[in-house]
């Protein structure tokens, strides 16, 4: 066992550097154990949170907690509401099933907690969507995960089949289509097929507002409309616009006294345990405090920072888990929180406390996120192993008039972060040259303690794919130049919008997996499926005797492409239909400006366009073609059929063929002969050919690519690949990132690698692991400082880390019960270690440790 | 007799078997319609795991046949 102190010693520039840690007391601990060592929670109270923190993370499908289970309040009201309300406007119908699920469902008080609020009857549990996919509530009703009564639960399911998203998209589409999608192993099956969704509250007016303004301004709406109708002379071709207007904002005023009335049923129930049960006086006075604060917010604007703390955790719960289902936790979290850390930290005018109080805060928020339950889909138990679901905040960048948007709100959010050491909500952290090296500092210290977050976006690729988008906006108001700095990760990736208007709503604006390793197999098998699903998976693109030169297969992979992207969108587009008729949102609509202004429903008012899809697996396809092109059509040492009859074999008698194919050029060494066919391959297909295409919003799509846990389970269902691949084995880790194992000229190699590919893509997730000695020695921070520059001069959109040892990960295989805190970056989200599958985990650990040399220092201009 | 002996290790249809992929360790569901599954009893000497798409978890059946529950972390 090694321990962190590196025995290496470095020449450079006429200097001797060596690696000792930055904190001579590390020193001593061993490789195997640094991160159980790390956290620091700011208050007894955060550390007994974290101690008692009901996790649900999920893998391989599956709940790691034996007590975690589905809910069945949220299904049981929502339908009892659905069938009361028959014969009224759809989306009053679904403003009176969310006002019967908040009205009626149980409350959830939990000991210690200062932020309240729970979405299922108990902080075990998690709620379910009928109204969405019918399949997806039956793989839990035949799960260990049920909710119960079973019966009542099979009994509402078979109520919603007719009525549910799943139900009212399938017939627009070919049978045969849709079970190539549903298999999930060349397209991400549609989000009315799994209930898998994400969205961008518009949190600001929730804060700014507050929800009473709100009824006010949708009552007003409704008079102006009333008014209008009954003016001389009538016109029909306008007047009959304000049905459904009206409708939509009486729908709004329903959700918004439905979420008042909520929220201060939870402020109750603590006045209430305050008053009766309680006999710590200093808890019974925060009680009492919490009771006053949920009286007062969401209803009224909020005043300070405890006020924005727990309006915008009641915002989320509405938006992404009681409304309708959504992953992700996407705010830009410092410029939200600002303005009530001022009043309270800065100017103590309102809920007066210290720095040191609102990073307990946040560390408390942390810790409700990671105890909050999502009830979706058995493909995204799979797909996030070791976390329970996608929570990721952002912070960091440049404000509307492009100067540093990192405060004292951004380094209380980061240090919160390294202190309580949590997986969940990630940080993306947008990076400019012109933010502030105070917050870098702190954004460093949660890197190399191993959080793998935050991770790193260009600010200015963000700022200006934003302005690009708004140009096509089909209302003509897309975000404005200023507006166009405010934008967050959606998700993992994809940045968009946020703000009071113009965020993006649902999936099926952006979002969704396509699997080029998976198509470039059945490319070479003319759109045949044999190693997964024994079933042809695309259309027919000839066999290999009619593949002759590399640009027959490189044609063949090009259609094989368009169809699954092309049907990809549309079902998207299609879910899109039917979300604005069957899934309105009322909440979501109340609280953003633009449906608001104009009476429309949140999936159905479009101001900025943000299409986007996620190509994951792209370098084991691009990987293939490189050594297909040199090792059959330029070096003619093999051909297509020798080596298809290797990879039916699954390399099996073919070893010395198999190595071959293993040492072609690879992505990722700054090797022009690879990089030259990898660049083409995402600029003119995976990109030039998405981007043809145009969603509902009026824009292009995009390719964002990424991995999640996609990896995984796309290279378990996919044979042995041209790359030197054995079947089943996991692809590559992330939207650009190398092959794992297959970076060997070191980092700066894998940036000149990367920044070659420039058109055509909205984002591309790079994944790097770096020496941990290194990271936590002296130099640690200038090393990192200034690859981060070079980075942002090289024009590269992302970039995250991975520093944790082999040797701690190996020790966290042999004995997972000594090391909960271990974190991981998997891709796009991090992961507690321990909570993986062992295929997943040796994924992390076969990725390339970058070490940094001599000409690595002088490529990057480090002064140490 | 080796060609048979090979189909059997293989998942095929055996409508109404009493030794259903669904109560087999090397199961797992599909991720979209529960009832269809996946069959990982591949597993590669190199770590990797082969999965095989089954197309009706109550009436496929092979040989190598389990009952029980892998944990997740024999699973991808």
């Amino acid at each position: 066992m090694n321990d962190i102190a590196s025995a290496k010693v470095l020449e450079y520039k006429g200097n001797t550097l060596r690696f000792t840690p930055e904190n001579p007391a590390e020193a001593k601990i061993p490789a195997d154990e640094l991160h159980e060592h790390l956290q620091k929670p700011s208050t007894a109270r955060t550390k007994r949170l974290k101690e008692r923190c009901r996790w649900k993370h999920a893998s391989a499908g599956e709940f790691i907690e034996k007590s975690v289970t589905a809910g069945i309040e949220r299904m049981r009201y929502l339908t009892e509401a659905h069938k009361a309300s028959e014969g009224q406007p759809e989306a009053i119908r679904r403003a009176l099933g969310l006002a019967n699920v908040l009205n009626k469902s149980t409350l959830v008080l939990q000991e210690d907690e200062f932020i309240v609020g729970y979405h299922a009857e108990d902080p075990n549990m998690f709620p379910l969507y009928p109204e969405l996919s019918h399949m997806a509530v039956q793989d839990y009703l035949r799960s260990d995960y049920s909710p119960q009564p079973a019966d009542e639960a099979a009994a509402i399911n078979e109520y919603w089949k007719p009525h549910s998203l799943q139900s009212k998209c399938q017939p627009y589409f070919d049978p045969a289509d849709l079970g190539r999608m549903y298999q999930v192993s060349s397209m991400e099956a549609p989000s009315f097929a799994s209930g898998y969704n994400s969205i961008v509250p518009p949190y600001e007016t929730v804060l700014e507002d507050g929800l009473l303004a709100r009824i006010k301004l949708a009552e007003k709406h409704i008079a102006e409309a009333q008014a209008d109708m009954s003016t001389f002379p009538w016109d029909g071709t306008k007047g009959l616009d304000n049905i459904a207007k009206i409708d939509n904002w009486k729908a709004m005023v329903i959700a918004c006294k439905a979420v008042i009335s909520w929220a201060r049923r939870q402020g109750r129930l603590c006045k209430i345990v305050a008053e009766n049960f309680e006999t710590d006086p200093k808890r019974q006075a925060e009680l009492l405090e919490i009771a006053e604060i949920c009286h007062r917010i969401p209803a009224e604007p909020c005043k300070g920072l405890k006020d924005a703390m727990q309006a915008k955790f009641f915002t989320f719960l509405i938006c992404h888990a009681i409304e309708r289902y959504a992953s992700g936790y996407a705010q830009k979290e410092d410029t939200l929180l600002w303005p009530y850390y001022k009043a309270s930290v800065v100017d103590k005018k309102f809920q007066p406390m210290s720095h040191m109080d609102a990073v307990e805060l946040v560390e408390m928020e942390r810790l409700k996120i990671s105890e909050h339950g999502a009830g979706k889909s058995r493909a995204y138990r799979e797909i996030f192993p070791g976390s329970n679901d996608l929570f990721i905040l952002t912070v960091g960048g440049t404000n509307a008039k492009g100067e540093d948007a990192c405060n004292d709100m951004t380094d209380a959010i980061l240090e919160a972060a390294k202190r309580i050491r949590t997986a969940e909500p990630s940080i993306v952290f947008r990076y400019s040259k012109k933010n502030r090296e105070k917050t870098l500092h702190w954004v460093f210290e949660c890197i190399r303690d191993g959080l793998g977050y935050p991770s790193i976006k260009h600010d200015e690729i963000g700022t200006a794919q934003m302005k690009e988008y708004a140009k096509f906006s089909l209302n003509g108001n897309g975000a404005t130049d200023e507006e166009a700095h405010n934008w967050v990760n959606v998700l993992c990736m994809s940045p968009g919008i946020h703000g009071r208007r113009k965020t993006q709503k649902t999936r099926s604006e952006g979002g969704g997996s396509i699997f080029p390793a998976k198509l470039l197999e059945v490319a070479l098998n003319d759109g045949y499926d044999w190693s997964y699903a024994d079933m042809q998976l695309g259309p027919k693109t000839g066999d290999l005797s009619s593949l002759k030169t590399f640009e027959d297969v490189w044609e063949a992979f090009r259609n094989q492409y368009q169809y699954a992207i092309n049907l990809c969108i549309s079902t998207k587009d299609v879910s899109r239909y039917f979300e604005q008729r069957f899934l309105q949102m009322p909440f979501v609509s109340a609280i953003d400006d633009g449906c608001m202004e104009l009476g429309m429903d949140a999936c159905a008012l479009s101001e900025q366009p943000n299409g986007w899809h996620n190509p994951i697996t792209t370098i084991v396809a691009a990987n293939s073609l490189v050594a297909i092109k040199k090792l059959v059509f330029e070096d003619r040492k093999y051909t297509l059929e020798q080596l298809s009859q290797a990879l039916k074999a699954n390399w099996e008698g073919f070893e010395e063929m198999r190595v071959d194919f293993k040492r072609a050029p690879k992505w990722g060494n700054d090797d022009d002969y690879a990089d030259n066919i990898i660049t083409r391959f995402y600029e003119e297909i995976i990109g030039g050919e998405m981007r043809k295409i145009t969603n509902y919003s009026g824009g292009p799509v995009m390719p964002t690519g990424q991995a999640v846990g996609l990896y995984m389970e796309v290279g378990s269902r996919t044979g042995p690949t041209p790359d030197g691949r054995f079947g089943g084995e996991a692809a590559d880790d992330g939207g650009i990132s190398p092959y794992m194992g297959t970076d060997k000229k070191g980092p700066t190699a894998v940036l000149r690698s990367v920044s070659k590919v420039q058109k055509n893509q909205k984002g591309n997730l790079l994944n790097q692991r770096l020496s941990v000695p290194i990271m936590r020695s002296k130099h640690g921070f200038e090393i990192w400082n200034s690859y981060m520059k070079t980075w942002h001069d090289l024009n590269i959109d992302h970039v995250q880390f991975n520093v944790v040892s082999t040797d701690e990960m190996r020790a966290a295989q042999r004995e997972p019960e000594k090391h909960h805190d271990l974190i991981v970056r998997v891709s796009g989200y991090s992961a507690r270690f321990v909570d993986i599958p062992t295929y997943g985990q040796n994924t992390i650990i076969a990725r390339q440790e970058q070490d940094f040399s001599a000409s690595d220092l002088e490529f990057l201009n480090v002064e140490l | 007799m080796q060609a048979e002996k090979s189909l059997q290790n293989q998942p095929h249809t055996e409508a109404g078997t009493s030794r259903p992929c669904r109560s087999c360790k090397w199961q797992t569901p599909d991720p979209t319609d529960p009832h269809r599954g996946q069959c990982t009893a591949n597993r590669h000497a190199m770590g990797g795991v082969w999965k095989r798409w089954l197309r009706d978890v109550e009436n496929t059946t092979c040989a190598r046949h389990e009952e029980g529950k892998l944990s997740f972390r024999d699973h991808v």
